[in-house]
C-alpha cells in the first residue's frame, strides 16, 4: 500500500516519543535476554559442576580419626574423603587457604593451566587476578615456593568466604588454593575434615547391599536429612565424637551463588515486564494520538474504499515496526552482553565456564513477546477509532475535547489559578497520568534498588552485628575446653541442632555466661534482655513461630542427642537464627562437663596456640573488611541509577511532549494574551511536578516491601536473615536524583514551547 | 487618535517569491469607536489584525496605540502591550476545552495587573449560571460569549474581533454583535472587528475596505445602527 510509505515519515515527524518506546523496547529485551541466559547458565554450569567434581553433603570433623573409612562407606553407600587445610597469611591482611588435593569427593576443577605435579600450586583466579599472580609464577608458601600451575575451583568453596559468617567476598585480602598430598603433608600444619557424599539411592534396592538396617531406614526416609542422621547415630554408637557437622545446605560458600541465581531469576521476567507494561501503555498513548491527528485522513480513506482491514494493518504497523526493531536489537544486545555478563559473575562465584548455552525458548520470547504485547496495545485503540463511521471521522474525532469524570467531578474553586491548572492538565489524560506514575514508580523503585541493598547491608553490620557483639576477638577452639579462662574473656559453647519434628530445619544454640557483657540482645522496647535465660533471636522466632512459654525439640547435628528448650524471650536483633541460654545449662542438657566450654569472647586479643583453633576472627576487621568489600556494590548502585536515570528520562521526556503537543494550541493561546516565557513554562511544564513527588513517594514502600519479599524468598534456605531498610540520606539522593530527571526532561522540552508560534491559535480549528 | 497606523507594509517570502500583504495601510481610529475591517480572504486584513495586536510584525511603517509605538518594541514589550491592553476574540472562540468557563476567563485574569472580578464579568455576559461547566457544554454562541468574557475580563483598552461571529448563525450573532457594543458603550473600549459580512459595518463607527492588501475604501460612519437591528 502506498499509504505504507507515510509510516517512517510519521515516525520521524515525532520522533521523540517513537525514540522513547524504542529505547523502552531495547532495554526491556536486552534485560530480559541478559538476565534469563545468565541465570540459565549460571545454574546449569553450578548443577554441572556440583555434579562432575562431587560436591560434598556435608562436612564435618571428628574428635579422632575415622580409620574405617572403606567399611563406612561401604555400609552407608556414600563416598567420604579426609580433607584438610590451613590458613597462611602471606602478609598481615592477605590469608591464602591451602588445602589438601582431594581425589574422591569436593574435587579441585583445573579452570586454566594445568593439574597439580610436585612443586605446584593451584590458586582461586580472583585471588590471582587481585594479587597479580599468573600462571607460571612462583608462590610462597612459609619457607617453600611453589609453582602455579594453573587456577582451581573448588565445589565447596564457590563464593569465596573467609568466614562462614562472612557475607561478601573480598579477593585482594583472602582466596585458596590447592597443593598435592605429598607437598600438603611435608609440612606438618592445618586441621582435617571429612567431606562426605552419599550415593543416589536406586530403586528398592536399598543404599548398599551391606548396608541393613540403615539401608531400609533410608528407603523409608530417603533424604539426604535422614541419611546423614543414620551415619551419625552410628558413629556416637561406635564411639565417635563429631564435633563439628556443616551440611552442604548451610555452606554459606555454596548457598550465596544459589540466591544469587535465584535473584536474578526473579528479576529476570519482572524487571523486563515492567518495562514492557510501561512501552505498551506508552505506544497505545503515542497510536492514539496518531490516529486523533489523522482521524479525517482516515475518513477520507475509508470513504473512497478503504477497508478497515487495510487501514488496521496499515496503522497497527507503527507499534509492530516499533516492537520488532526494539526486540531484535535488544535481543541482540542481550545475547551479546551474556559472555562479559557471565565473566562478572565468575568473577564473584568461582566455577568453571564450559560452552554458553542459549534458551531458544527465551529468546524467542524476547523477540516475539513485545510483537505481541505493542500490537495488542496497538489494536485495541484502532478499534475504538476504526469503530467510527467514514463522516464521523472525517468530522474530526475530538476526543480531546472530552472531559472525564473526575475533571467533571473535580472542585477546584479554592485554589489558585495556576494550581487548577496544573491539576487539570495531568487528569486530562488518565493514560498519560498511569504512565507517567508507572514510570516514576518504577525509575524509584530501580533507583532505590541499589540505595536500599547498600543500606540494607550496612544496617546489619553497623546495628546487627556492632550493636549486638560487644567483643574484638572471637576464637573457636577446635576441642572442648574446660582450663579457667584467661582474665577478661567469656566462654561460650555452641551445638548445631536440628528441629525434632524436621530434620532439615537446622539452626544453633549459643551458650553464654549468665552475666555475659559482650553480648547485647535487646527486646523490641529496645531494653537489654539478661542473659540468664533463654532468648530466641527474631528471625528463628518467626521461621519455628516460637514465642515465650514455647516449648522447642531439637536433635543435636553431632551427637543426635534429643533435648528440649523453653523460650523465655525474643531479641530484636537479625544477626541471625540462634538461641542464646546459659552455658552451664547447654552443657549440662548436651551432655558435656560443667564448667566446659568451646570458645572465647574478649576485648584483647589472647595468645592462643594457632593449631588449637578452629576459627579466630576481629569484630573490627570484620566490619572494616565488610565496608571495604561493599565498595563494590556502590558500582552497581551507579550503574542501576544511571539505568533508572535513563528510564526516568525517556518516561519523563516522553509525557512532556505529550503535554506540550496536546498544549500547542493553549500554549500559542498563552503567548497571545501576553503569558511570558517562564509563566508558560512553568504552567506548562511544571504541571508534573506533583505526580513525580507523589511517584517517588509511592515507589518507596514499594521497594521495600518488594525487596522484604524478595529476600525472605531468597534466605529461606540459608540462615541470612537481612532487614530490608532505607536509610534517610539515600531517600535525599534518590529524591535530587529523579528531581534531577525531571529538570533536564523539562529544560530538553524548554526549545519544544519555545517553537510553538502565535500562529497556532489563530488557525485553532472550533471549540 | 487612539490607534494611528501609518504606510503599513508587510510581505511574506516562500521561497523565490515574494507576496506582499499588506501595501501601505493607513487607519485612525478614536478612543471608544468601533472599526471595521471588510474584506474578502488574502486581502491582507487577518495580517494587518495580527500586527495591530502585536502578534506579528510589520517590514515598515508605524502604529501608535494609544500613545505607544507598537512598531518600536521590543519582544517583551510586545508581550507586555498584549497583556496589559489588548483583548482578543476569535472565530471559533479559542476555549481551553478542560477548563470550566470560570476557568477559561481566569487564563486572562490571571497576569492582568487589574483583572475584572471574573463573576462579574460572567454576569455581564450572562453566563454566571454556567460558570462550572465546561466548553463541550456550551452552545456556540455561549462558547463565543465566554471568549468575550475572557477578552474583557482584563478590561483591555482595545479588543480585536477576528470575525467573531463567522461560525456563528444569524439569531446567535445578533446576540454577540449586540454584547460588544454594550461592551464598548459599558467599558469606552475601542474595539476593531473583521469581518466578511458587510452588514456589520452598520453598527461601526469607522469601516474600512481591504482589497489585495490596499485600502479599496474607508467610510465613517455618523450613525451608528444598534446591533439587534441589523439584518442580513
Amino acid at each position: 500500500m502506498v499509504i505504507n510509505k507515510k509510516i517512517t515519515r510519521t515516525m520521524l515527524e515525532n520522533r521523540s516519543s517513537y525514540l522513547g518506546s524504542l529505547v523502552l523496547i531495547i532495554i526491556s529485551c536486552l534485560l530480559f535476554t541478559m538476565m534469563t541466559q545468565l541465570s540459565g547458565n549460571m545454574a546449569s554450569l553450578t548443577s554441572a559442576f556440583e555434579k562432575d567434581y562431587v560436591q560434598d553433603d556435608a562436612v564435618f570433623v571428628t574428635a579422632g580419626k575415622l580409620d574405617n573409612i572403606r567399611e563406612l562407606e561401604s555400609k552407608f553407600g556414600a563416598r567420604i574423603e579426609e580433607g584438610a587445610s590451613f590458613d597462611y597469611a602471606a602478609t598481615k591482611d592477605k590469608t591464602l587457604r591451602i588445602f589438601r588435593q582431594n581425589t574422591k569427593v569436593d574435587l579441585p576443577a583445573v579452570i586454566e593451566g594445568k593439574n597439580l605435579s610436585g612443586g605446584d600450586i593451584m590458586v582461586d583466579p580472583s585471588f590471582a587476578k587481585a594479587n597479580g599472580l599468573k600462571i607460571g609464577d612462583g608462590l610462597r608458601v612459609f619457607d617453600r615456593t611453589f609453582k602455579i600451575s594453573g587456577f582451581v575451583s573448588l565445589p565447596n568453596f564457590i563464593y569465596i568466604l573467609k568466614n562462614e559468617t562472612d557475607i561478601i567476598n573480598d579477593p585482594q585480602t583472602f582466596g585458596i588454593a590447592v597443593i598435592g598430598k605429598d607437598d600438603f603433608d611435608r609440612f606438618d600444619k592445618g586441621s582435617s575434615f571429612y567431606s562426605i557424599k552419599f550415593d543416589p539411592v536406586s530403586g528398592a534396592g536399598g543404599v548398599n547391599s551391606a548396608s541393613t538396617n540403615s539401608a531400609s531406614a533410608a528407603n523409608d526416609n530417603g533424604s539426604i536429612g535422614a541419611r546423614e542422621k543414620q551415619f551419625r547415630d552410628y558413629l556416637k554408637a561406635s564411639g565417635v565424637l563429631v564435633s563439628q557437622w556443616t551440611d552442604i545446605g548451610d555452606n554459606a560458600r555454596v548457598n550465596y551463588v544459589k540466591i544469587k541465581i535465584e535473584g536474578i531469576r526473579g528479576v529476570s521476567t519482572s524487571m523486563p515486564a515492567a518495562i514492557l507494561l510501561l512501552t505498551c501503555i506508552l505506544t497505545g498513548i503515542v497510536v492514539w494520538r496518531m490516529l486523533q491527528r489523522e482521524s479525517i485522513i482516515i475518513g477520507t480513506l475509508y470513504a473512497q474504499g478503504y477497508r478497515r482491514k487495510e487501514l488496521r494493518r496499515h496503522y497497527l504497523m507503527y507499534p509492530l515496526t516499533i516492537a520488532a526493531i526494539g526486540a531484535i536489537t535488544g535481543t541482540a544486545l542481550g545475547a551479546f552482553t551474556l559472555r562479559p555478563m557471565l565473566a562478572v559473575m565468575v568473577s564473584y562465584f568461582n566455577i568453571p565456564v564450559g560452552s554458553i548455552t542459549y534458551s531458544a525458548g527465551y529468546i524467542a520470547a524476547s523477540l516475539l513477546l513485545p510483537m505481541f504485547f505493542l500490537g495488542i496495545s496497538g489494536a485495541f485503540v484502532l478499534q475504538k477509532v476504526l469503530r467510527n463511521t467514514p463522516i464521523d471521522l472525517m468530522k474530526g474525532v475530538r476526543e480531546k475535547n472530552r472531559v472525564n469524570f473526575i475533571e467533571r467531578k473535580l472542585k477546584l474553586d479554592r485554589f489558585r489559578f495556576a494550581t487548577k491548572f496544573r491539576i487539570r492538565e495531568q487528569l486530562r489524560s488518565l493514560s498519560r497520568l498511569a504512565f507517567l506514575l508507572i514510570g516514576v514508580v518504577m525509575a524509584t523503585m530501580l533507583l532505590l534498588l541499589g540505595f536500599t541493598a547498600k543500606s540494607s547491608l550496612d544496617n546489619l553490620m553497623n546495628y546487627g552485628f556492632k550493636d549486638t557483639y560487644k567483643f574484638q576477638y572471637e576464637y573457636v577452639y577446635r576441642s572442648l575446653q574446660e582450663a579457667r579462662t584467661p582474665a577478661g574473656a567469656e566462654k561460650f559453647s555452641a551445638a548445631s541442632v536440628t528441629l525434632k519434628s524436621n530434620s532439615d530445619t537446622s539452626f544453633e544454640i549459643v551458650g553464654i555466661e549468665p552475666g555475659a557483657k559482650y553480648l547485647l540482645l535487646k527486646n523490641k522496647n529496645g531494653t537489654a534482655l539478661n542473659p540468664d535465660q533463654v532468648i530466641i533471636t527474631r528471625p528463628l522466632a518467626e521461621k519455628l513461630k516460637a514465642g515465650p512459654g514455647d516449648i522447642i525439640d531439637v536433635v543435636g547435628k553431632t551427637d543426635s542427642r534429643e533435648y528440649s528448650v523453653t523460650v523465655d524471650s525474643i531479641a530484636e536483633t537479625f544477626i541471625g537464627e540462634f538461641i542464646f541460654m546459659p552455658i552451664e545449662q547447654l552443657n549440662k542438657q548436651i551432655g558435656l562437663p560443667a564448667g566446659s566450654y568451646m570458645g572465647l569472647w574478649s576485648d584483647t586479643a589472647l595468645a592462643i596456640p594457632e593449631n588449637q583453633l578452629y576459627s579466630a576472627r576481629t569484630v573490627e576487621d570484620s566490619v572494616k573488611d565488610f565496608n571495604k568489600s561493599t565498595e563494590p556494590i556502590q558500582t552497581t548502585v551507579g550503574v542501576i541509577s544511571f539505568m533508572s536515570f535513563i528510564i526516568g528520562l525517556i518516561v519523563i521526556y516522553v509525557v512532556t511532549s505529550l503535554i506540550i503537543e496536546e498544549n500547542k494550541g493553549n500554549i500559542s493561546l498563552m503567548k497571545v494574551f501576553g503569558y511570558r516565557r517562564k509563566e508558560v513554562n512553568s504552567l506548562i511544564l511544571n504541571s508534573s511536578s506533583i505526580m513525580i513527588v507523589i511517584g517517588y513517594i509511592i515507589g518507596i514502600p514499594l521497594i521495600l516491601t518488594t525487596m522484604s519479599m524478595f529476600f525472605k524468598s531468597l534466605t529461606e534456605s540459608v540462615k541470612l536473615t537481612l532487614p530490608v531498610v532505607i536509610s534517610y540520606p539515600y531517600v535525599i539522593i534518590g529524591f535530587i536524583v529523579i528531581w534531577l530527571t525531571y529538570e533536564i526532561s523539562k529544560a530538553m522540552s524548554k526549545r519544544k514551547v519555545d517553537r510553538i508560534s502565535m500562529a497556532e491559535a489563530l488557525k485553532a480549528g472550533t471549540e | 487618535m487612539f490607534i494611528s497606523i501609518e504606510k503599513l507594509k508587510k510581505s511574506y517570502r516562500t521561497g523565490e517569491v515574494e507576496t506582499a500583504v499588506l501595501k501601505g495601510i493607513d487607519l485612525k481610529l478614536k478612543k471608544g469607536e468601533i472599526g471595521v475591517i471588510l474584506g474578502p480572504s488574502g486581502s491582507g486584513k487577518s495580517t494587518l489584525m495580527n500586527i495591530l495586536g502585536g502578534i506579528d510584525r510589520c517590514d515598515s511603517g508605524k502604529i501608535t496605540v494609544d500613545g505607544t509605538v507598537i512598531t518600536d518594541l521590543n519582544d517583551d514589550q510586545l508581550t507586555n502591550y498584549r497583556r496589559d491592553q489588548v483583548g482578543f476574540i476569535f472565530q471559533f472562540y479559542n476555549l481551553v476545552p478542560n477548563l470550566t468557563v470560570a476557568e477559561n476567563v481566569e487564563v486572562v485574569s490571571n497576569i492582568s495587573k487589574a483583572p475584572l472580578d471574573t463573576d462579574e464579568v460572567l454576569k455581564a455576559v450572562d453566563l454566571l449560571d454556567k460558570k462550572h461547566r465546561f466548553p463541550r457544554e456550551l452552545s456556540g454562541g455561549e462558547q463565543q460569549r465566554v471568549s468575550i468574557a475572557r477578552a474583557i475580563v482584563k478590561n483591555p483598552k482595545l479588543l480585536l474581533c477576528d470575525e467573531p461571529t463567522g461560525a456563528l448563525d444569524f439569531t446567535t450573532s445578533r446576540e454577540i454583535l449586540k454584547l460588544l457594543q454594550q461592551i464598548n458603550k459599558g467599558y469606552n473600549t475601542t474595539i476593531l472587528m473583521i469581518t466578511h459580512n458587510t452588514a456589520i459595518s452598520a453598527m461601526a463607527d469607522r469601516v474600512l475596505r481591504l482589497r489585495s492588501g490596499e485600502i479599496a475604501g474607508e467610510t465613517f460612519n455618523g450613525k451608528t445602527v444598534p446591533a439587534e437591528r441589523i439584518e442580513w
